[in-house]
């Protein structure tokens, strides 16, 4: 069953830029990766999820409900870490967690404690003075702390080191285990690969892809069959391009890197149809 | 319909202009009303009963000789005016535009509270500073006529008076309120809402100058607040009062469906 819906979504900002009848949706429990390059609409799309922006044309829900005319109640359950994190610079980390709970009328301690550990962030510091990496982190604790099931995360882990990353990663991880809804953006593979079960790839405001991860790899195999002129030199041939051997003959097959596969969407001439013909 | 953490929060914003202004406005009213000499004033509506067309001629009329009309003059034209109007301004801008503009707006909204609520809570925050500023100001007054010149002052029509002062405070504050709501730039957000009163205050200065600018007087709405007529009691000048509060909600009210139905690219 579809959580997350979009259905036939536009928003025009004039010279290209916008969205264009985007459609994707993502199921109960599952980890969802939207990919694309910086200016793709990836941003865009989240923040008609988050009934920031109205639709122009097109429809966004969340189960069930409209995220633009019931957003609070869509609201509710959701937890957000925005693409570009800025708090109130006035406060000092620990004000700000507990601003955002009494404004959310949430009881959050154990849970929050929790995060800042895991996270290894010490938020008694104004937020002004914080670096980016610090910043995300407390973006990060402020949208998982009250335990949210449906998890909008628009480049989670910009600004951080590799070591947090990966415990990002483990977080996202566990997080699907408990049956938790998420839609990651990224512009990373392998951040994606590794935590999303399917995988959709904007490009220039339009839906390139969406598919499975595992599928996205298959479509972008190539087998080829090659016959040798004896035996002994299909096995030899098999072993130095790890070939399957039958015979004479020896189908070898080249698999694209997922990294490939979207490079190929990202800049991939090839594949652009509203280039130039 | 209002959400206690924000409204705490931003109180604690308003908290230092607030010094600030309650700090000049004591500094103006304590020195101002202390001026005022009634041996002089009744040498002065002395004249005026003598020879009324000639005190009149030089601007000099019997309700300004006594304490009352003396502070409209010296308070009610400027001091009493333009700093609750800066304080507007200032907080106008930064409770709703400031937060879009920078993104901080993100906080806010991406939580189960309502925009209207969000709007609400933040148009409280600056209706309670202007109702502190007035408040204040009111029995700083009060206090310092009564200690200074006991049973001088009328009470009942200082009252109306400073009402009317709210009410014209109120008006300029959801002039403010409206373009904060309304522009996610604080760029056009300050512009409007800063230029917008500060060129109606203007054009009242201009009014009272008189002769052919006084028509000036038609476009600003300074003009509904007339502290001479409310302290002698005409009818047009209570209209005013009213006039000014009903545009005031209105604009309040405006502001905040703006903001419930605008796009937030934060």
């Amino acid at each position: 069953m579809s959580v997350i819906k979009i259905e036939n979504l536009v928003r025009d900002y004039g010279d290209g830029k916008g969205i264009f009848d985007i459609s994707f949706h993502v199921n109960r429990g599952e980890a969802f990766g939207f990919l694309g390059p910086n200016g793709a609409g990836k941003t865009t799309t989240i923040r008609h999820l988050m009934g920031f922006l109205k639709p122009k044309s097109g429809k966004c829900t969340i189960d069930g409900l409209d995220c633009w005319s019931e957003r609070e109640k869509v609201q509710a359950r959701l937890g957000y870490i925005p693409g570009e994190i800025s708090f109130f610079d006035d406060m000092s980390g620990t004000e700000f967690l507990r601003f955002i709970t009494e404004y959310r009328k949430i009881d959050t301690q154990n849970r929050m404690e929790e995060l800042l550990e895991r996270f290894e962030l010490d938020p008694k510091g104004k937020i002004k003075k914080m670096s980016k990496g610090m910043k995300q982190k407390l973006g990060i604790v402020a949208a998982f702390m009250h335990d949210p099931d449906i998890l909008i995360l628009d480049e989670p882990t910009s600004g951080l080191d590799p070591l947090m990353q990966s415990r990002f990663v483990n977080l996202v991880a566990e997080e699907k285990e408990h049956g938790k809804t998420i839609l990651m953006s990224s512009h990373m593979f392998e951040e994606v690969e590794r935590t999303c079960d399917r995988i959709g790839i904007i490009r220039k405001g339009k839906m390139m892809a969406v598919d499975s991860a595992a599928a996205l790899r298959e479509r972008h195999t190539r087998s080829y069959t090659v016959a040798l002129e004896s035996e002994a030199a299909a096995k030899a041939f098999a072993a130095d391009f790890d070939g399957i051997c039958n015979g004479e003959k020896v189908t070898v097959t080249t698999k694209q890197s997922l990294e490939e596969i979207f490079m190929n969407y990202y800049g991939g001439e090839k594949n652009d149809q509203s280039g130039i013909i | 319909m209002i959400n206690l953490a924000l409204y705490k929060r931003e109180m604690k914003g308003s908290i230092k202009l607030l010094i600030v202004f309650s700090a000049i406005i004591t500094l103006y009213v304590s020195i101002i009303i202390h001026m005022y000499d009634p041996q002089m004033m009744k040498m002065l509506d002395g004249f005026v009963e003598v020879m009324p067309e000639m005190m009149s001629a030089v601007g000099m009329k019997a309700n300004a000789a006594n304490l009352l009309g003396f502070m409209v003059s010296y308070l009610y034209g400027f001091i009493l005016l333009v700093f609750p109007m800066v304080f507007s301004i200032l907080r106008g801008n930064a409770l709703i535009a400031k937060y879009v503009d920078k993104g901080s707006m993100v906080s806010l909204a991406a939580a189960p509270v309502k925009r209207r609520t969000i709007a609400l809570t933040q148009m409280e925050v600056l209706v309670s500073g202007i109702l502190l500023l007035v408040f204040y100001s009111t029995i700083l007054e009060l206090i310092c006529a009564e200690s200074g010149f006991p049973g001088e002052l009328d009470i009942k029509e200082f009252l109306i008076l400073n009402s009317g002062l709210l009410c014209l405070h109120l008006l300029i504050g959801s002039i403010c309120f409206l373009f904060s709501c309304l522009f996610s730039d604080t760029k056009y957000s300050i512009a409007f809402g800063a230029g917008i009163p500060a060129f109606m205050y203007v054009l009242q200065m201009l009014a009272n100058v008189g002769q052919d600018a006084e028509k000036a007087k038609y476009f600003t709405f300074f003009t509904l607040f007339d502290p001479d007529g409310i302290i002698v009691g005409e009818s047009s000048a209570i209209v005013g009062i009213f006039v000014l509060l009903a545009g005031a909600i209105m604009l309040y009210a405006l502001g905040i469906i703006i903001f419930e139905r605008k796009d937030l690219h934060i």
